[in-house]
């Protein structure tokens, strides 16, 4: 399991993130929503070691995350998929995805089969240079490319951004068919309806702090919840 | 003129050997290394000294070539780190300077440890006659372990999970780390091949006439030649760049004169740094 306690970061002295726990337990898909500048990447990317925390911790079982590299804390199976998605883009697809298998390059050609299988897009495309895809096709083959990474935890950081609703339905239909394989997920998302309908439990993050938690249920009954996020009087 | 041109191409590829090695390890580090040419004099040196201490001339080569190879992965993890822990022009230039520094003390140290050693390898057979041609067998010796060495170097590239690792840090050092690749460890790895292709290069300077423990800086800056005149984001780029450079360096000096060599190159790269600045430039950010 995932366990964020006490995190603080600050940027040049501005504190993002203060004070912030949660926790993710195996098998589970979570949420973390919240408003622009709440702090979701910089959490994702402090879990992903990207970021050094100013206080607190984070362990994944009981292996401490923020002593590590980020190359080390995704070797270890915690993969962080970025907004950006950081593809590679003058390679194609098909070695986007074998870097993809560098950390534990055995079982290479099945993993393969299954990505084609639940992105048959990217099959069709496996020979073109990623730079060249749309960003629907970029997104697929970012996320593509952690699963590759035999993931213990995914960190999918606002993977709708920027894409048609019919490509995000589509997105989060082969999300969904991961989770229920039982992929564990932490899901950093700006739309709410997607996260709520995704994830089992979810916390909201304002101005870097956990200001709510629990199940979609328990969310949608508050009222401040619904006014804020939701729009919904 | 046929003897004039294919000497130019062998020297190209010598010229290529240099700026490749410079080109890579920009590429994967941010970094110019100006001690880059004191690698291959080590290769040189040390094989001079071994042959010189009664080895043999193809071991003593090997290990030159490994001293080389060695040496590039000492700077790397030692002088280099201040240089790495930064990120974009300020890495650059802290870089420039250590490396800078560094040429001047090992230029420093040979002159004063090993001021008339030199290395002058010298082939059983002088010359042989191919399809009409009178071809040096110096010129076959080079050009045979350049193209083995780049044949090399594209396999591992294009091949091998390892060469695709290093040819993603070039293109996303982020990306690569959230694949789970040491970028520090890999960068090791190539800045010692670094010095295995610049130590190549000296040992190739022995082999067309003698390699001197003063020549550092001219390999450097002929190295810094081909990489800017190739664009120093492309290795193929390099490659070609360094056999143009080579064959426009042997006709001019047949034609004209050799004193013409160093204006025309350093012509060459202010022409391309003035017509493709962003050749360098791209990799700043």
């Amino acid at each position: 399991m995932l366990r964020v306690e006490g995190v603080a970061v600050a940027y040049d002295g501005i504190p993002i993130l203060r004070d912030v726990s949660l926790e993710v337990g195996r098998g589970e898909a979570v949420g973390v929503i919240g408003p622009n500048g709440a702090g979701k990447t910089t959490l994702l990317r402090t879990i992903a070691s990207l970021v050094r925390p100013q206080a607190g911790s984070v362990s994944w079982d009981s292996l401490r995350l923020d002593l590590l590299s980020a190359h080390q804390v995704a070797r270890r199976g915690v993969v962080y998929i970025p907004a950006e998605r950081e593809l590679f883009p003058q390679m194609t697809v098909l070695e986007n995805l074998q870097l993809g298998s560098y950390p534990h390059p055995s079982g290479y050609p099945v993993r393969l089969a299954f990505i084609f299988d639940l992105f048959p897009r990217l099959a069709e495309r496996r020979h073109q240079r990623a730079g060249t895809l749309s960003g629907g096709e970029q997104q697929m083959l970012a996320i593509a490319r952690g699963v590759m990474m035999q993931p213990k935890l995914l960190l999918l950081d606002e993977p709708s951004t920027g894409l048609a609703p019919l490509l995000v339905a589509e997105l989060y239909r082969q999300l969904g068919r991961l989770r229920d394989e039982g992929l564990t997920v932490l899901l950093a998302e700006q739309q709410v309806p997607r996260a709520l309908e995704f994830c089992r439990r979810l916390y909201v993050l304002e101005n870097g702090q956990v200001v709510l938690a629990g199940s979609p249920d328990d969310l949608l009954k508050n009222p401040a919840l619904k006014r804020a996020y939701l729009g919904i009087a | 003129m046929i003897g004039v041109l294919l000497d130019g191409l062998v020297q190209g590829l010598q010229l290529a050997l240099l700026g490749v090695g410079i080109t890579l390890v920009y590429g994967l580090g941010g970094v110019l290394n100006l001690a880059h040419g004191q690698l291959a004099v080590v290769a040189g040196v040390t094989t001079a000294l071994l042959i010189g201490a009664g080895f043999g001339r193809i071991p003593s080569a090997f290990l030159g070539l490994l001293g080389a190879g060695l040496a590039g992965v000492i700077i790397d993890r030692t002088l280099l780190l201040p240089a790495y822990r930064r990120r974009g022009e300020e890495r650059l230039l802290l870089a420039l300077i250590l490396t800078l520094g560094l040429s001047f003390g090992v230029d420093g140290f040979l002159a004063y440890r090993y001021p008339s050693v030199a290395l002058t390898l010298r082939l059983p057979v002088g010359a042989v006659v191919l399809a009409g041609v009178r071809v040096r067998t110096v010129s076959l010796a080079v050009a045979g372990l350049a193209l083995l060495a780049f044949a090399l170097l594209a396999l591992f590239l294009k091949r091998t999970l390892l060469g695709k690792a290093v040819r993603s840090i070039i293109q996303n050092e982020t990306g690569a780390s959230l694949c789970g690749i040491d970028v520090g460890r890999t960068r090791t790895l190539i800045v010692g091949m670094s010095g295995l292709l610049a130590g190549l290069a000296g040992l190739s300077q022995g082999l067309f006439s003698n390699l001197g423990p003063e020549m550092g800086p001219e390999f450097t800056v002929l190295a810094l030649i081909v990489a800017v005149v190739g664009g120093v984001r492309s290795l193929s780029g390099t490659v070609i760049a360094g056999l143009l450079l080579g064959l426009v360096n042997a006709v001019a000096s047949f034609y004209v004169g050799t004193y013409l060599t160093w204006i025309l190159l350093l012509l060459a790269a202010l022409l391309t740094l003035l017509v493709r600045p962003e050749g360098l430039l791209a990799y700043w950010t």
